[in-house]
């Protein structure tokens, strides 16, 4: 099984030119971003294609890239694995499609949906979202408590997403968090690289605490 | 060499003539299974799956029900846009649009034993996707039609009978399509035809079928 990357960025083509999202993402790798997600629900699927494509041309084998939802664009696109929503495909479907080297991650928001995909064979979870976001307006965050009731009940790394930066970002790793996936915090910045290395010093904190 | 190609035509000009296309919204509250087992009880030929919700989830769970309803009967089963969903229920076909992966693509993924369908914006998309491997073509609006807000204005029957002298393929007629003008749509060059509400928003769903069916039948038997 692949090694499962620490800092996520997830990032959606439709709300920006293809340029700035191509310096964006590019930024934010040489700062230690290592999985960079495209997730965007409103591009057909021929445009989704294109994105992902020119993602690979940026970032290379520098960091993972991996395709929300979609597991045909993901082989296509030569993806290195796909990040399948709460309700979508089940990972064991992706996962007879992607083969056993690629990547499946899945979003859950609930223990019985972690315990789930972990027995449908996903490598990593998304849970979320801790903290309260813009990109979920009007959603309280389910809490570091939650957070960790997940983190235990799994053998499998679990990604901490929602409203994490460079500030909170060592909170979730206390709790036992492979890593952490950010959208806004990276992508908002003008200095992507420096949130990046910012979130990334938190995980060399964390690590240098735990015995 | 070509024979999963010639195996998926042969078996298309028998399938493409009553093509059935779900619709929850459309349905009146019924189950996409209970439509499907419906309309191949009065005589459809295809089903294809087309799924607006957004639990993929659910879509492959009910994927696979129609796909051993429509094997038992030997029904064609296509999936609509998602060509992972459509590989991961084992369907017969998956059928792509404009704003779906290209059919040069899915062709790709899906192999040689796989039906490509493909809905052209022009006729010389038609054309093109015939040279990419498409195996059959979903030509429309052929009338006006509420289904589909997205459709365009409608082509008429003669769009059939000219995307039909420049491919080889087999074409279904599709939008406004009714047991009263299918006979039209296939006079012009159809294969058959595909509906979506002269079906799944008929209250009795399967003699909505088999009257379409009685229609197309009808012509190609003459013009055979």
């Amino acid at each position: 099984m692949a090694v499962v990357p620490c800092l996520h960025l997830i990032v959606d083509g439709s709300h920006m030119s293809a340029n700035r999202l191509t310096m964006l993402v590019a930024s934010a790798v040489n700062g230690g971003v290592e999985a960079v997600h495209l997730r965007d629900r409103s591009l057909p699927a021929s445009n989704l294609l294109d994105v992902v494509e020119r993602l690979r041309q940026t970032i290379g084998r520098r960091a993972k890239v991996i395709v929300n939802d979609r597991v045909d664009v993901a082989m296509l696109a030569g993806a290195d694995g796909v990040h399948l929503p709460e309700r979508g495909l089940s990972p064991d479907a992706a996962r007879r499609l992607l083969g056993p080297s690629k990547t499946i991650g899945v979003s859950i928001h609930s223990v019985g949906a972690a315990i789930r995909a972990q027995e449908l064979g996903a490598d990593y979870l998304f849970a979320g979202h801790i903290f309260e976001t813009e990109s979920k307006p009007g959603e309280p965050g389910r809490g570091l408590e939650f957070f960790r009731e997940v983190v235990c009940s799994v053998d499998i790394p679990v990604i901490g997403i929602g409203g994490i930066d460079a500030r909170n970002a060592g909170q979730v790793l206390d709790t036992g968090a492979h890593g952490v996936a950010v959208i806004s915090a990276i992508l908002d910045s003008e200095h992507p690289d420096e949130v990046s290395r910012e979130i990334r010093d938190a995980f060399s904190n964390v690590r240098i605490e735990r015995p | 060499m070509t024979s999963a190609r010639e195996n998926r035509l042969t078996r298309l000009d028998e399938a493409l003539r009553v093509y059935v296309l779900t619709d929850r919204e459309l349905s009146r509250g019924r189950s996409e299974v209970d439509i499907v087992r419906q309309a191949i009880a009065g005589g459809a030929t295809a089903i294809q799956l087309r799924w607006k919700q957004p639990s993929m989830y659910e879509a492959l769970e009910i994927a696979r029900e129609l796909r051993a309803i429509c094997r038992d009967r030997d029904v064609l089963f296509v999936v609509n846009d998602r060509v992972d969903l459509a590989m991961a229920a084992n369907a017969d076909g998956v059928h792509v649009g404009e704003d779906d992966l290209p059919v040069a693509a899915t062709r790709s993924l899906v192999g040689e034993s796989m039906i490509i369908g493909y809905s052209p914006p022009t006729i010389q998309d038609a054309v093109l996707a015939e040279l990419d491997r498409a195996d059959y073509l979903g030509v429309g609006p052929v009338f006006g039609t509420a289904t589909k807000s997205d459709a365009g204005e409608a082509v008429g029957t003669g769009r059939i009978a000219e995307v039909s002298r420049q491919v080889q393929i087999p074409i279904v007629g599709i939008g406004g399509i009714n047991a009263l003008n299918a006979s039209e749509v296939v006079a012009a060059g159809a294969t058959g035809v595909a509906v979506i509400s002269a079906v799944v928003s008929q209250e009795d769903v399967s003699v909505a079928a088999r009257e379409l069916r009685q229609a197309v039948d009808g012509v190609r038997e003459r013009s055979s």
